[in-house]
């Protein structure tokens, strides 16, 4: 069998090269360096680029009120400012939620997102309903859908009491899907 | 190679003529043969797409504005997967190349490779290491750290001491009265898009002419005269070994020794006194002992002649030898000068490093710090929480030892309604915190 072309190239007078075993051993070495050194950079080069993607932000825990404001079935809208890491830039945002104290150990914190297209819904004290002036989507104090076109109740968020305290981890959940899927 | 890619390739050669094109690349005749002194070039080559690869990540996460810059390097050094990793490959890489273009131009110098016909590729030769030294210049600007600022500011006032165009100069460098955001944006667009245009024609001018000219070769014309061996594969496969080996060394320095930042850029904070990089610490060392109305010969005029005698050494040195024996007055201009930048550079390195030795309580004290958490409520340099506070120079602020030791044994004792816990330490746990704490002082 004939040695492939590129084994010994024609040359000049007075040039020479390399051939046989000598020359594959260059030619192979020098390929595994430029893998070695390829791999070396696009392994952790990848990991750079791709690295926010990976990250999930934990929600902060964010102190939203006493729990002595709240009065049982009266739901309270609560204003709170809640921090947002934007990769090295700390944000505020102002998000209110509605909290409502269910019996007296039990307390119900709502998403003041409508689940249906994204509206903010209020409390109407004359029909004790949670009302959304857009579709006209209607909820009970425990949140579930009493009429309109809403395909799920209430969002409900986490929360907890320390110290009397309520605490309440910020979330948003796609609208318009009869399951709660966060987003 | 598999048949597929064989097939391929001779698809494309039947369109492209790849063939024509790789005997013009690969077979290069190298008089005298391949050898481990020419690798300088390949090597300076490697480092530059090193530093253009890494440096076109960090972009990725870079905000090149006052407000924004240090935070983002924090995010990339502590944030980012492989971030430390990246940032100290693109700062160990900078050192290497400038190691890689002095070992280069030395070779070059050694072997009269600037003498006819070479001179053209030796002045595009200075005119890139010119380059790379502004590209040291305005990047070392980027993270806006104390040392960043203040060593930029004084590379400016430099030129602001040249006559008649200086002030005017000065003004064009900061963009404006003051070294701000105007400057950190122009050094950032000079750095990542003006320069590796620059850099970039001028490297394909510099091998368009070896290739014209074709190498040196050895100073020996005897050895020469034995024949040429071809670029492919020999040389390539030393040139490999040898960016295998500096690959190696950059990434082990980059995984090995951390490069911190210094505290956020403070124009107010007229105390800090910054350290250039090593390749300018030379000059550095040689602008302290020229003083008053000499100055302006170490900031602009010795500069400028050394350029001018670099750029136009082919011409000057008429002699035409190659051998070096037979080129005395060029070889003891070379290595005199060569002597005089090592010696500044040595009265410098001995100079910074031989003040402050760490003494051993304070790492131990350190180490403490770390274990107990007291990160948690504590800032230092930017590190830390922000509750209690800030020790980045607490040595300076409260010097007294004893009232460290009492604060530890019993805070509430000297600062009453601090919120510190009392932390069940021994009397030398207490020494060794009240040594770090006072060492935590600004850089004198």
């Amino acid at each position: 069998m004939n040695p492939p072309e590129e084994d010994k190239p024609p040359l000049a007078a007075g040039v020479y090269t390399p051939i046989g075993p000598r020359r594959r051993f260059f030619q192979w070495v020098t390929g595994a360096i430029f893998g070695v050194i390829g791999l070396g950079l696009a392994i952790p080069l990848t990991g750079y680029i791709i690295s926010p993607a990976l990250k999930r932000r934990s929600k902060p825990w964010v102190d939203v009120g006493s729990v002595d404001e709240l009065v049982p079935g009266e739901p309270k809208q609560l204003a709170h400012v809640l921090p947002i890491q934007d990769g090295y830039i700390e944000l505020r945002a102002v998000k209110s939620v509605w909290a409502v104290r269910q019996s007296k150990d039990e307390i119900t914190v709502f998403s003041p997102i409508c689940p249906h297209l994204g509206c903010g819904f209020r409390w109407d004290d004359g029909e004790r309903k949670f009302k959304c002036p857009c579709h006209g989507s209607d909820y009970s104090v425990t949140g579930q859908v009493l009429a309109g076109p809403a395909p799920r109740p209430l969002d409900v968020l986490p929360n907890k009491v320390e110290h009397r305290r309520l605490f309440v981890m910020y979330k948003e959940f796609k609208a318009g899907l009869p399951k709660q899927v966060e987003l | 190679m598999s048949s597929l890619g064989s097939r391929l390739y001779a698809w494309l050669d039947r369109r492209l003529k790849l063939k024509r094109l790789q005997r013009t690349l690969l077979d290069e005749p190298i008089p005298g043969g391949a050898s481990w002194i020419y690798v300088f070039g390949s090597a300076t080559l490697f480092l530059f797409l090193l530093q253009g690869i890494t440096g076109m990540f960090l972009a990725v996460y870079y905000a090149p504005t006052p407000d924004h810059a240090y935070d983002s390097i924090q995010f990339i050094e502590n944030q980012v997967t492989f971030g430390a990793f990246v940032r100290g490959l693109h700062h160990w890489g900078a050192s290497a190349m400038v190691v890689a273009i002095g070992l280069h131009m030395l070779q070059a110098f050694l072997y009269g490779a600037y003498k006819p016909p070479r001179e053209l590729m030796w002045m595009v030769g200075v005119l890139l290491f010119l380059l790379t030294l502004t590209f040291a210049f305005t990047g070392y600007l980027l993270p806006w750290d104390q040392n960043a600022y203040w060593a930029t500011q004084i590379g400016i006032n430099m030129v602001g001491t040249i006559p008649i165009v200086g002030d005017f100069m000065v003004r064009v460098l900061r963009g404006g009265e003051t070294l701000g955001a105007l400057t950190i944006s122009r050094f950032f667009a000079v750095h990542v898009l003006f320069l590796p245009a620059l850099i970039v024609g001028g490297i394909l001018l510099h091998l368009f002419i070896l290739r014209r000219v074709g190498p040196a070769g050895p100073w020996s014309e005897q050895r020469a005269v034995q024949g040429s061996e071809t670029f492919w594969p020999r040389q390539v496969y030393m040139d490999a070994v040898v960016m295998l080996a500096i690959f190696a060394v950059v990434a082990t320095l980059a995984i090995t020794v951390p490069f911190p930042l210094a505290d956020k850029a403070n124009p107010s904070d007229t105390t800090f006194v910054p350290v250039p990089e090593w390749y300018f610490l030379f000059y550095y060392q040689l602008l302290k002992y020229v003083h008053g109305p000499l100055a302006p010969l170490a900031t602009w005029v010795l500069p400028a002649i050394v350029f001018l005698v670099l750029l136009l050494w082919p011409f000057l040195d008429r002699n035409p030898a190659r051998h070096p024996a037979a080129r005395p007055a060029a070889l003891a201009a070379g290595a005199g000068f060569l002597a005089v930048v090592l010696i500044l550079l040595g009265i410098s390195l001995r100079d910074l490093y031989a003040v402050p030795r760490v003494d051993p309580a304070v790492a131990y004290g350190k180490a403490m710090y770390a274990r107990l958490g007291c990160a948690g409520c504590h800032r230092i340099h930017g590190e830390g929480g922000a509750v209690c506070p800030d020790l980045s120079y607490v040595g300076d602020t409260r010097p007294d030892r004893t009232w460290h030791l009492q604060h530890f044994r019993d805070p509430q004792s000297v600062s009453p309604g601090s919120i510190m816990p009392k932390f069940p330490l021994n009397e030398q746990e207490l020494n060794h915190l009240a040594s770090y704490v006072l060492s935590l002082k600004r850089p004198t």
